[in-house]
């Protein structure tokens, strides 16, 4: 049985509430903000209706749960000389279904030595991370794992 | 009425501590995820601008010494038995109490208890110990050994409309389970002592142990206990002993 | 222009020529979504994000993200650096009102 249903059996419901913790945003809640775009218009726009396709070069770090939706740690590693001739150029973040799903789009160089980026994102419910990254010659890599939101904890 | 509220709810603290272990215990690997961004800990830059005020307001670490009468090599080890008996306040004090008194002493309005910049001088100077083992001394004379005895009460009694104490939740026939997602931590061993002053990621920002508890007391529908009372202060020494010996490593981070 | 906080830290501490370090930016910033509501007023808080940050080592931009609202409140922003002489790191981040900041750090790598 689930816990809300125990409660409402119990007819406790009033207590349920003071056990719910303010989640800081609302996933979902209109209105949708200025920057609203989904997870497959960014796609398209970012890989110019190329898609991408899934590797192992791309190495993305995310926790299976979170421990708060409000910061996931995520880290996205590419594994490339990081030459002249063969770099990797922008690392894209995307949270797929908040409404603005781009969380971030990082555009390297040749200086940074290693190709990693890595950063703090919030998720407004479970869903699936997604790293899209963009070689010098073109080509389109991704890496994609899911995490688990669960609004939970003693405040 | 009453008697089947409580009934309920402590069914339902049982019924969510077993379903919960099964399906939403995060990894080990989710956890090293979590450990790593200790690394980059925002609360960092709380400690520095505390630092600045701490200077400002409380002549640095000389004057903290000073105040304390022990000599600044030796201030990291005394900053270490905190909250602890100070003669010049007659009490049981937290060291933010104790720059309160440095700053009344310089002619500086004191800084509330409450407030984000205390929370940020306390973090810095508390973090002037980091690496030295907790070395607080509940035995060291009468005031510490009530304080101890008071700490203690204040978190056995079972207080509110829910007749909940600490230790309902922080017991060792409960620790380890999950609650809501979350562990529940044995507060020795998790260092509860040591990490806090920490950066809550639900909140975020810098908050203290008195502060959390603070928290804790309002989510479970206790009458809250003011900061720096001596009611929260004994608590502070209670749960402080409880992770002696352990290592300071401030900011921590929490969720 | 309103002061910021924030902090660039270089990863490890002690590096020398040649090396790949960790570099990252952190900022007290709430990250305002646009859609969160004031508790108190019920009002909608406006939208108040960091939209850009741009890592320069010795007038050379090494890395520029464009990052939007769903990055958390109090950001941090790390990516590597390879070192190759003393110099200075600038940091550069501009919030989505237009404010522009600047943060600068040292490069002394050691022998």
């Amino acid at each position: 049985m689930l816990r809300r249903e125990f409660f409402k059996t119990l007819g406790v419901v009033a207590a349920a509430t003071a056990v719910v913790p303010s989640m800081s945003f609302a996933a979902g809640a209109a209105p949708k903000g200025p920057n609203e775009m989904s997870y497959e218009a960014a796609l398209k726009a970012v890989t110019n209706g190329k898609g991408a396709t899934p590797s192992d070069k791309v190495s993305l770090k995310v926790p299976e749960i979170a421990e708060n939706g409000a910061v996931v740690p995520v880290t996205v590693e590419v594994d490339s000389p990081m030459t002249e001739k063969d770099y990797v150029k922008t690392i894209h973040v995307f949270a797929t279904k908040n409404n603005n799903s781009r969380c971030a789009a990082v555009h390297l160089t040749p200086a940074n030595g290693k190709a990693m980026f890595s950063s703090r994102i919030k998720l407004g419910q479970t869903q699936d991370v997604a790293a899209i990254v963009e070689m010098s010659d073109g080509s389109f890599l991704s890496a994609a794992q899911s995490v688990k939101v669960t609004i939970g904890g003693c405040g | 009425m009453k008697l089947s509220t409580k009934t309920a709810l402590l069914l339902t603290l049982v019924c969510s501590l077993s379903f919960a272990s099964e399906q939403f215990a995060m990894s080990d690997a989710d956890r090293a995820m979590y450990a790593e961004m200790l690394e980059n800990n925002p609360a960092e830059m709380d400690i520095e601008v505390g630092g600045e005020l701490f200077e400002e307001y409380c002549n640095g670490e000389a004057g903290l010494a000073k105040f304390l009468g022990v000599s600044e090599s030796k201030l990291p080890e005394y900053i270490a038995g905190f909250p602890r008996y100070v003669e010049k306040l007659k009490m049981v004090a937290g060291l933010d109490q104790v720059m309160q008194a440095i700053m009344k002493e310089n002619g500086h309005e004191p800084l509330k208890l409450k407030s984000g910049d205390m929370f940020g001088m306390l973090a810095y100077a508390k973090s002037l110990a980091n690496d030295v083992p907790i070395n607080i001394d509940v035995n060291a004379n009468k005031h510490m050994k009530e304080a101890y005895a008071l700490g203690k009460e204040v978190f056995e009694t079972k207080r509110g409309g829910r007749g909940l104490a600490c230790l309902s939740c922080h017991n060792s026939a409960v620790e380890g389970g999950i609650l809501r997602t979350q562990p529940l931590p044995n507060l020795g061993k998790n260092n509860a002592g040591g990490t806090w002053p920490a950066y809550r990621m639900t909140k975020s920002s810098l908050r203290t142990l008195q502060r959390r508890f603070q928290g804790c007391m309002n989510n479970a529908l206790l009458a809250v206990i003011p900061i720096g009372s001596p009611e929260m202060n004994a608590l502070e020494v209670y749960v402080t002993d409880m992770s002696k010996g352990s290592a300071i490593a401030i900011p921590g981070l929490k969720r | 222009m309103a002061k910021i906080k924030s902090l660039i830290k270089i990863k490890p501490k002690k590096y020398s020529d040649g090396e790949v370090v960790q570099m990252s930016l952190m900022v007290m910033h709430p990250m305002e979504t646009g859609l969160r509501k004031d508790k108190k007023t019920g009002e909608i808080i406006p939208a108040d994000y960091i939209n850009s940050v741009k890592f320069e080592y010795n007038g050379k931009v090494v890395t520029t993200m464009n990052v939007w609202e769903s990055i958390s409140t109090n950001p941090v922003f790390s990516t590597y650096l390879k070192i190759d002489g003393a110099g200075e790191l600038k940091v550069t981040f501009t919030e989505n009102t237009g404010e522009v900041h600047e943060k600068s750090t040292k490069i002394k790598p050691k022998g």
